[in-house]
């Protein structure tokens, strides 16, 4: 019940910030299409075969959206709680009768529905924008099923970062080579890696966002919907949010116990 | 003090902060060190309690370790050893349920949203907190009310002055109710008629809703003016912790101010029994004889009757007559300098 009077709360707040700054909003989105648009148009100049590679160039703008997904939602858990500890709103939400992992749990779903959102309307446009070319597939349940699982493998990931920022402020910018190491894993992620080398596919399955990225590329581009469910990297993606999700969250209450032992809880 | 009644009471308090150093130089030997783990120690065995309805303040130097009580007791920091009870709760078993009772306002802090208005940024903290619907909006609506926000209620945060702020901040730390408020520096920064009206809404508070109010400040005159009780806190210990008018009889030394109209004989009245020691200072309106007495209860009162018949016998005009007693500001001074009370 904790949760979704914070859950309110937060998409609230978000509603009337986007609305309030509905210009910043809105300058997100373009600024977002444009570069996606100049890099589709780069990566097709000079090509003959116009359609193939627009297809391929929606694929990679995905893995790139889906890279940016990432690093927004871990985003939020570094340098969203650094900032937060920064000016005080922290203590605030650490002084909530909901606990601070209700919190950032309710903070980080509408993160994840805002990102989520904002990036569809760009990839609809991309797709658009080339004509129909490459356009998405959209098959309800794979898609939603990969998104809430690829939003718990992400916090699951970001509450182990936020844990050590609650510690180790200095640690958000560290957190920066992190989230930009998520875009760089998104890209290289394929279902077909079987002939990689074996410790290479572990690490590949391991971490976070390179299972959601190859399901979602083929259920998206593909166009494969529920066949998704039979692929090794959908269990890998499962068992990547169980594990993540629960070390992430383990760790950020130690944390959280250990800076209040330290005297840094919510303070910068 | 740890009366039963207490709302919020520490019971031997510690708090020890380990800290980490590298390539630092040690201040005591000034030699400069790889690596260097040293302890500050911010609490030491404070005990201390606080009254349902009683405004309690913390006095001390800076980094004597107020902060870090009002932290402990908001269940930011964990004691090293010892317990913090809030409403017979203890902090470090029931910390969030301790939550639900206590409303904190921290110094220096960005404690509400700058881009939403006071009433958003109530309903948002109202949430936070466990306050909903009706119940809510009717609070939030009454304490801007009482904070005399009311006017500003959709005008964004940002757009408001920084008593305004601190008033805002005061409201999010009363939305869910609680019984207990902690205010560190609640007036710093204010100008007078800001920190005039955040006085008198914390003595609302307490007189008229029963709350418990614990307030840390270095201003000497908040303290004096609101608190009923006072700890005076010095290296993290408490060097004094007693009701304010007790406080300010510490170093007391019973001496009266006679305003008259013509300077007097001070030999006939240094030879009053009881009478200790008796000068005429100058002022611009006139001379005022100085008169330090005897502090027993007796020997006082003889003193007080002789020299006023002295002055009468002498055939003086007496205009006023006052006790000069010591303001917290010297009280403060002189047992944060060491000097030893009863």
């Amino acid at each position: 019940m904790g949760f979704f009077l914070v859950l309110k709360a937060e998409i609230v707040r978000g509603f009337i910030i986007a609305r309030r700054y509905w210009f910043a909003s809105l300058t997100g989105i373009v600024v977002g299409y444009g570069m996606l648009f100049m890099l589709i148009t780069a990566l097709m100049t000079g090509s003959e075969q116009i359609a193939d590679m627009a297809e391929d160039a929606v694929g990679g703008a995905l893995k790139l959206i889906i890279g940016i997904f990432a690093f927004g939602i871990v985003g939020l858990f570094s340098q969203g709680l650094q900032g937060m500890a920064r000016t005080g709103e922290l203590e605030q939400v650490c002084m909530s009768p909901h606990g601070l992992v209700t919190n950032f749990l309710a903070r980080s779903f509408v993160a994840a529905l805002s990102s989520i959102l904002s990036l569809s309307l760009v990839i609809w446009l991309i797709a658009l924008s080339f004509g129909g070319r490459g356009t998405l597939q959209f098959d309800f349940l794979p898609t939603v099923t990969l998104l809430a699982l690829t939003y718990v493998n992400l916090i699951g990931f970001g509450f182990m970062v936020g844990g050590l920022v609650l510690i180790f402020k200095q640690t958000g910018q560290i957190a920066i080579l992190i989230r930009l190491g998520m875009i760089g894993l998104a890209f290289p992620a394929q279902e077909n890696i079987n002939q990689w080398p074996l410790f290479l596919q572990t690490i590949i399955h391991v971490l976070p966002v390179t299972n959601a990225a190859i399901c979602l590329n083929d259920v998206l581009i593909e166009g494969v919907g529920t066949a998704v469910f039979g692929y090794r990297a959908f269990y890998f993606l499962i068992l990547s949010c169980v594990i993540w999700t629960a070390i992430g969250i383990s760790l950020f209450r130690y944390m959280e116990d250990w800076s209040r032992d330290k005297g840094t809880l919510g303070a910068y | 003090m740890t009366g039963d009644n207490s709302v919020v009471r520490l019971d031997q308090t510690d708090k020890v902060f380990h800290t980490r150093h590298f390539f630092s130089r040690d201040p005591k030997t000034q030699i400069r060190h790889f690596y260097q783990k040293r302890d500050v120690h911010a609490v030491r065995d404070v005990s201390l309690g606080v009254a349902p309805g009683e405004i309690f303040g913390l006095l001390g130097p800076n980094g004597a370790g107020k902060t870090t009580i009002v932290k402990m007791i908001s269940g930011l920091v964990r004691p090293t050893g010892g317990a913090v009870y809030v409403d017979g709760l203890e902090v470090e078993r029931k910390r969030l349920q301790v939550l639900r009772r206590v409303g904190v306002v921290l110094e220096g802090t960005r404690t509400c949203i700058w881009p939403l208005t006071p009433m958003e940024n109530l309903s948002y903290f109202g949430n936070l907190k466990d306050v909903r619907g009706k119940v809510l909006r009717k609070r939030a609506t009454e304490l801007l009310e009482f904070i005399g926000l009311a006017e500003k209620r959709d005008v964004q945060v940002r757009q408001l002055s920084q008593g305004q702020k601190q008033k805002l901040a005061i409201c999010i730390a009363l939305i869910a109710d609680p019984p207990v408020i902690l205010l560190d520096e609640p007036t710093t920064g204010l100008d007078v008629q800001s920190s005039r009206a955040i006085k008198d809404k914390i003595v609302e508070m307490t007189r008229v809703q029963g709350k418990c109010c614990l307030v840390t400040t270095h201003d000497m005159n908040v303290a004096q003016e609101l608190c009923d009780r006072i700890g005076i806190i010095k290296d993290g210990g408490l060097v004094a912790c007693k009701p304010t008018d007790q406080l300010l009889d510490l170093f007391s030394e019973q001496v009266y101010e006679f305003r008259l109209d013509q300077s007097p004989d001070t030999r006939a009245l240094e030879a009053i029994p009881g009478v200790v020691a008796a000068r005429v200072e100058e002022q611009g309106d006139g001379p005022v004889c100085t008169v330090q007495i005897e502090p027993e209860r007796d020997a006082r009162s003889a003193a007080l009757y002789g020299a006023v018949g002295e002055f009468q016998a002498q055939g003086l005009r007496l205009h006023t007559i006052s006790h000069r007693q010591q303001n917290l500001e010297q009280v403060f001074l002189r047992l944060t300098n060491g000097q030893p009370h009863e």
